[in-house]
């Protein structure tokens, strides 16, 4: 009994992590656990969860997407420009520009067999390029009218809560569906796990890949999108700064780095770990130079604590 | 008998692969002459000169970064460890910021403290047993929030003559950042051929567990492979800071994929044991060159992240042997 | 007591235990001075838990290991190596991202080292030296992927010979099935090369092929179950007697099941002709229903190539493969699986199982598709039948959500058959189904081998043993550099004795 207690134990340690952040913050600043300040502090971190859902399947692969930021800017420039024309419908183009950004990166991962590292990278530089061009070197408002019109469900409030958490909560439970429900989200695993196997078992590891990138591509889309609407503007580096820390929300969430074990839930609470983080030092009074230096330490020991250490024989 | 057989009938393939090797050079080769048929400009000694200065301080960051990945690990810290680096030699030599006047000892007290923050690296990533992903990750943002704090948003304008020369002065006509690069080459030269440390490094990328059996200290080389890299960083912060003078946090920024790019791109295998830091240098210069021939053929700024990236692409297909890895990631 | 003084290695009374196993049982052994001992025993007797107390791997639960009469506690391979106990891994330890000197001296690059400069032209000549013991030709700054599989275990063996130069006092090789990758050539120069070096070292050899054991060896150990149950002179030894203190019985036909072998059926289930790929060339056979084709031949002869290009893992280069007179196309394991062709692999834990994946996860693995309506996985169905097939092969696991890595190697196995039969395979290639399987469960998988035929499936099978591949088999074929050689009828009550294979295998 005791040691399977102890492995529901390491299961819920980012969640322990989180409350246990956030009893610390409060403790020190108890302003910090009203209903308010706390829906703020989630509904801002919603664009940092969606950035890494979807990547948080390429790195149950055992792979990397190192292209999300220049993906999420490119979608916010692409709804940015199409929104007056084509009104909400933007936002599915948008989406579908990031999935063929994720395609792009996933195919010629598998196609011309190069890391997964390489691949994404480059594919940043041609989709950084391609939003440069596709707005004249600038950045695109949105007007107020127009966003009201259009993306009011993503940036306004419903039931006393910000419309992001909503959208937040309700991708988490699609990505979790596809995770535990669909193909795509058990062969993730799998291939992480073991991918040999995988293959020999007539599994189409490839196809597979390509999916979990289009999958990543399409939420960091998603992500863009949700930037614009909240800036009121798309810009071609919107988005950057946002790659290392959507990684860290993965990572910090209990997902492994080497593939095969983790979960999007995980990355739900890993993002919300470090936004409490970054948000509670303000609240405690980290004097805003010294907050990264707080940050990276944390983040550090928050791997160390949170991470499973039995289903890994060598850390790399 | 077997061994015969199969000799032959690979045969082909193992003299492709043997001259594998020799991709990224081949890479290198045709992308001058490309950019050379386009634009005679660029082998204008002006210009091979210019081109040399720009792979200096990337030629010093990757032979770091070519160690750290021979063990299968990445160090993600080299922005952070460059600019802290940059920032304290900045602040020793004479400056608008501290009344300090070290002249040179600036140079080995940069290298000695990015040495030093390589080796948290290493401890961190040993100790707490957690990926070199993470601990690189978070203390590069302890090194650039370090610098941060130190100088609050401020920038150091250096105005020592003597320190600024090593980068500046020139020696037969070549920019002594260059030189000093030459030197950082040969010292990583040796550490990977003649020294165990550099031996070891290929034994735990090739296979970790039959490397421990045979007794070699996983941890202690690790660390010091960190260590070595951070050292690297530290002296590549010193010369940015020469090149600028200047030094303020956030000088490493762009650096770090650069990095990465180059010793990939020059053959350096991310899954570790397959490699060289001759390779990097290549890799250096392709990603110079690439970068250069697009300016000289007049490709807007925005375009040259497409090109490149999908350059970078075509180079590690051609240049990734790929036979030795039955899957990749 | 002067017997006590010239045993260089010595365990006594050594018992080891693992939850739920019994590894080592009172164990006594010994290795005296200038000696060839064998050890044999099948796949789970305990052969391996000793060797890894011998160099240090496993502490003991009891008793000690005595290295030149003094009690010696060793920490791992490395200390025993410092002890004069060097180790040949059956699982090639050279690192082909180093050079063969490199390779020799890892981890002992100190004496080579001064002021920390590595002196290279010193190492090289030590290895040199070393070289020239097993008669390799090669430069030791060559790149170690560059050398064969059977130049690679020759470097291994230049490793651990490198410990007589270094170490004052007799040393121990142990060598663990070092033949397994050689050719017969390779093999005679492998003894030769035992023979001469036996004034300065012990050896302790380890293979499953009798014949060799008593060719090169001065006595033999046998062990099963965790014990020593034999030890005789090698004049005094047949390969019978020892064949018999192995399975505790003299060969018993029940073993096999050979009684419920039954005649295949006419139809040919799986057509094979002119086939070739990297590894063989030519090879045609035919697979009736309900058989079982058994595949001899050393390694190298071909005969695990052709089965992985029979399961789409090697690219094939020239002729068909038919199944149930359809002609189809093998480019991946995913056009096999189509075809209905499972593969047992040989490394179960790279390519049988995903360890870190749940019981019913890695039994759906190859037919999701039968799991899912409307694109989804439905996980009752899915466990129900994961749950029919654990009863039915009586596979010990707490539940289906338990990780396959935490079950033992036979319940994998059985796992692993049941993966394939899930998806609804007709013809299976079995590649060493019993390896790493411990004895009992071993007559679970031949029961289960021959429940498969009496349904109608057919079987290609690369025995762990010839003893095995007799047994099971209706027919077997040989094969040799790459080609069919021979071909056997094995009827019950006519099989062919092993000789007879072995004489087309070398």
């Amino acid at each position: 009994m005791p040691a399977k207690w102890k492995t529901e134990l390491v299961r819920f340690i980012p969640l322990i992590t989180l409350l246990g952040l956030v009893a610390l913050v409060a403790t020190i600043e108890p302003s910090f656990v009203r209903f308010s300040t706390l829906t703020v502090l989630v509904s801002d971190t919603m664009t940092l969860f969606l950035m890494a859902s979807g990547a948080t399947f390429v790195i149950l692969m055992g792979g990397i997407d190192l292209s999300v930021q220049a993906v999420a800017s490119m979608t916010s420039v692409v709804v940015a420009a199409l929104l007056p024309e084509l009104g909400v419908l933007a936002v599915p183009v948008a989406v579908a520009a990031g999935l063929i950004a994720g395609a792009a990166g996933g195919i010629s991962h598998t196609l011309l067999r190069i890391p997964s590292f390489i691949s994404t990278l480059a594919v940043s530089g041609v989709v950084t390029t391609a939003a440069f061009l596709f707005s004249n070197e600038r950045s695109i408002n949105i007007s107020g009218e127009t966003r009201d019109a259009h993306l009011a469900w993503m940036v306004g409030e419903f039931a006393g809560v910000q419309a992001e958490i909503w959208v937040g909560l309700i991708l988490l439970l699609v990505l979790l569906f596809v995770q535990i429900w669909t193909p795509i989200g058990r062969f993730c695993r799998i291939i992480g796990a073991g991918e040999q196997a995988a293959i020999a078992s007539g599994i189409r590891v490839d196809r597979i890949k390509v999916y979990a990138f289009m999958l990543s591509g399409a939420t960091a889309g998603f992500a863009g999108v949700m930037m614009a609407a909240r800036l009121g503007s798309g810009s071609p580096t919107l988005a950057n700064e946002f790659l290392l820390p959507s990684i860290a929300a993965i990572i910090v969430g209990g997902t492994a780095l080497t593939g095969g074990v983790g979960s999007v839930w995980r990355t739900f609470i890993g993002a919300l770990i470090i936004a409490v983080v970054r948000i509670g030092m303000t609240f405690v009074g980290v004097s805003v130079f010294a907050q990264q230096i707080v940050f990276g330490l944390v983040l550090v020991l928050a791997v160390a604590v949170t991470i499973d250490r039995s289903k890994i024989l060598i850390v790399k | 008998m077997e061994a015969e057989r199969r000799g032959r009938t690979d045969g082909l393939g193992s003299v492709i692969r043997r001259h594998r090797r020799w991709a990224p050079v081949v890479v290198l080769v045709l992308l001058c002459a490309i950019i050379a048929m386009v634009n005679p400009r660029f082998i204008d000694p002006f210009n091979l000169v210019r081109l040399l200065n720009a792979a200096a301080i990337p030629t010093v960051l990757v032979m770091g970064a070519t160690f750290v990945i021979l063990m299968g690990s990445i160090d993600l810290s080299v922005e952070g460890v460059l600019a802290v680096s940059a920032v304290l030699a900045s602040a020793m030599v004479a400056n608008n910021f501290t009344s300090a006047d070290f002249g040179l000892w600036a140079v080995p007290a940069g290298i000695l403290l990015g040495l030093a923050i390589g080796g948290v690296n290493g401890v961190a990533h040993v100790t707490l047993r957690i990926p070199s992903f993470m601990t690189t990750l978070g203390i590069g943002f302890v090194a650039v929030g370090v610098a941060t704090a130190i100088l609050q948003g401020d920038t150091v304008r250096i105005s020592d003559k003597g320190f600024r020369a090593l980068s500046l002065e020139r020696i037969l006509g070549i920019p002594a950042g260059v030189w000093i690069a030459v030197a950082a080459v040969l010292v990583a030269l040796f550490i990977q051929e003649r020294t165990r440390m550099g031996r070891w490094l290929y034994a735990i990328g090739g296979d970790e567990a039959t490397a421990r059996q045979a007794g070699v200290p996983i941890e202690r080389t690790r660390v010091m492979a960190f260590a070595v890299a951070g050292a690297f960083s530290g002296l590549a912060g010193v010369m940015a800071a020469a090149q600028l003078g200047q030094g303020h946090a956030l000088m490493g920024q762009g650096r770090l994929f650069v990095t990465i790019t180059a010793v990939v791109v020059g053959g350096t295998a991310l899954s570790g044991g397959v490699g060289s830091v001759l390779n990097s240098v290549v890799g250096v210069l392709i990603v110079v060159v690439l970068f250069n021939g697009m300016v000289l053929m007049g490709l807007p700024p925005f375009a040259q992240q497409g090109v490149q990236g999908l350059l970078i692409i075509a180079a590690v297909a051609m240049a990734l042997d790929r036979s030795r890895l039955s899957f990749v990631k | 007591m002067s017997r006590a003084v010239s045993a260089v290695l010595e365990v006594s009374h050594a018992t080891k235990s693992f939850p739920g196993v019994v590894a080592l049982d009172d164990v006594t052994f010994e290795v005296r001075a200038n000696e060839v001992v064998g050890l044999i025993g099948e796949n789970g007797a305990g052969k391996s838990t000793l060797l890894k107390v011998l160099t240090g791997v496993y502490p003991l639960d009891e008793g000690e290991v005595l290295v030149n009469g003094e009690s010696a506690r060793l920490r791992g391979p490395r200390d025993a190596f410092d002890h004069g106990v060097a180790m040949v891994f059956q699982e090639q330890s050279v690192l082909i991202t180093l050079s063969v000197a490199e390779n020799i001296f890892l981890g002992r690059e100190a004496e080579f080292t001064r002021g920390g400069v590595l002196l290279k032209a010193k190492m090289h000549a030590a290895a040199r030296v070393e070289l020239q013991k097993v008669r390799l030709d090669v430069d030791p700054a060559t790149s170690c992927a560059d050398l064969t599989f059977a130049q690679r275990q020759m470097v291994e063996i230049a490793k651990a010979l490198s410990l007589d130069s270094r170490i004052d006092g007799d040393i121990v090789v142990l060598l663990d099935e070092p033949t397994s990758v050689l050719e017969a050539k390779e093999i005679e120069l492998l003894f030769e090369i035992v023979r001469d070096l036996r004034d300065r070292a012990a050896f302790i050899f380890i293979s499953h092929r009798l014949d060799e054991v008593l060719a090169v060896s001065d006595r033999v150990y046998v062990m099963r179950d965790g014990a020593i149950v034999g030890e005789m002179a090698s004049a005094d030894a047949t390969t019978e007697k020892m064949h018999e203190l192995m399975v505790g019985r003299a060969l018993q036909h029940e073993y096999y099941r050979e009684n419920r072998q039954g005649e295949p059926g006419e139809e040919i289930a799986l057509s094979v002709s002119g086939l070739a790929a990297a590894g063989f060339t030519d090879v045609s056979l035919a697979l009736r229903k309900g058989e079982i084709l058994g595949i001899a031949g050393v390694v190298g002869s071909g005969r695990e190539d052709l089965a992985r290009a029979l399961a789409g893992l090697a690219p094939i280069s020239a002729g068909e493969v038919s199944v149930n007179g359809r002609p189809v196309r093998l480019t991946s394991p995913s056009d096999a699986v189509g075809a209905g062709i499972g593969y047992v692999p040989r490394e179960r834990k790279v390519e049988g199982i995903v360890a870190g994946a749940s019981v019913v996860e890695n039994m759906t693995m190859a037919s999701i598709d039968d799991f899912i309506s409307l694109g989804i996985i439905r996980h009752g169905r899915e466990r129900k039948v994961a749950q029919s097939w654990i009863d039915r092969l009586r596979i010990r696991t707490p539940s289906t959500e338990t990780m396959v890595g935490s079950l033992s190697g036979g319940n994998q196995q059985k796992m692993v058959l049941s993966k394939w039969q899930i998806a609804g395979s007709s013809i299976m290639v079995l590649d060493h189904p019993t390896r790493g399987v411990d004895v009992g469960a071993k007559e679970d998988v031949y029961e289960l081998i021959r429940d498969m035929t009496d349904q109608g499936l057919s079987i290609i099978l690369l025995g762990d043993t010839l003893e095995e591949l007799i047994g099971l088999s209706h027919k077997i074929l040989v094969m040799r550099d790459g080609r069919i050689t021979a071909t056997f009828d094995a009827p019950v009550g006519a099989k062919p004795e092993q000789i007879e294979l072995i004489t087309h295998m070398v």
